[in-house]
């Protein structure tokens, strides 16, 4: 029988969740869980986009003067 | 004859590099430069402090090249001198107590059922619609810094620069287990804390 999950059990859950990692009945019961949840649903959205977005607005990029910088430096030293 | 920079493995460039040969370093230096940038910032929180970070940390890699024995993947190694770089360099700073992200941690009724509505456990999903880039970066930003010390790394270090579970765990020095639970409860913090500013606006 698959057992009965909970929100906040599959909130709990959701990483080994979403890579696959919990044993076949766990698994069923929170897929069932989330075919009549329209909360985890939401919540499932949310918590894969959240990684992506932040990834996103904190990718810094190397301002050429920086690199030019970092090489002096490290040409100085090596002397 | 060594193969030309572009074409060598790190581990190549890393052996010819101990033995001094200048122009192998300098091929590592610009192969990782772009990436050991991005990967301080996210530790420190932004880039004020990332040059002088960088400096020490290939300063460091250069001068213990030859204590690298290729147990370890180079790239491996090499993140991890960064990170400690960075860290060492939190580490002395005078801190100011931040705000912790406990508070947006997803909250269930007696039944275990999610107290907010479907719209609002999905805001977080639609921030960069109701933010412009400068905004959501300095959100982003900021929001990290909460995060505690440790979910932090964990959380850079897997979700952001986007390295295995099991690299992180060696970076780290922890069990997989403890970087996965780390990165989740970052990841429920942060979550929350993403659908707050997507929802105010």
């Amino acid at each position: 029988m698959t057992p009965r999950v909970v929100c906040a059990d599959g909130a709990g859950l959701l990483m080994d969740y979403l890579e696959d990692l919990l044993p076949p009945d766990v698994r069923a019961g929170i897929d069932a869980h989330l075919r009549q949840c329209r909360r985890c649903v939401a919540f499932v959205t949310s918590y894969r986009e959240t990684p992506r977005i932040l990834r996103s607005a904190t990718a810094a990029v190397m301002p050429a003067a920086a690199e030019e910088a970092l090489h002096r430096f490290l040409a100085g030293r090596r002397r | 004859m060594p193969a030309p920079a572009a074409e060598a493995s790190d581990e190549d460039l890393a052996a010819q590099a101990a033995a001094g040969d200048e122009p192998a370093f300098e091929a590592l230096v610009r192969r990782y430069q772009h990436r050991a940038y991005r990967l301080a910032a996210r530790l420190l929180g932004g880039e004020a402090e990332v040059p002088d970070t960088l400096q020490e940390a290939f300063l460091g890699v250069y001068r213990s090249l030859r204590s690298f024995r290729g147990e370890a993947r180079f790239s491996t190694w090499f993140f991890r001198v960064v990170t400690n770089a960075a860290l060492m360099r939190r580490r002395a700073w005078r801190r100011r107590p931040t705000q912790s992200l406990e508070a947006f941690l997803p909250s269930f009724d007696a039944e275990g059922t999610h107290a907010a509505e479907p719209a609002a456990l999905e805001a977080a999903a639609h921030v960069e619609e109701r933010l412009d880039r400068e905004a959501l970066a300095r959100h982003a930003r900021a929001g990290i810094e909460r995060l505690p010390d440790l979910y932090r790394e964990a959380f850079v270090l897997r979700d952001l620069e986007e390295m295995t579970t099991v690299e992180v765990a060696e970076l780290l020095g922890v069990g997989a287990d403890v970087v996965r639970q780390r990165v989740h409860r970052a990841r429920l913090m942060l979550r929350g804390y993403l659908g707050d500013l997507g929802a105010k606006r």
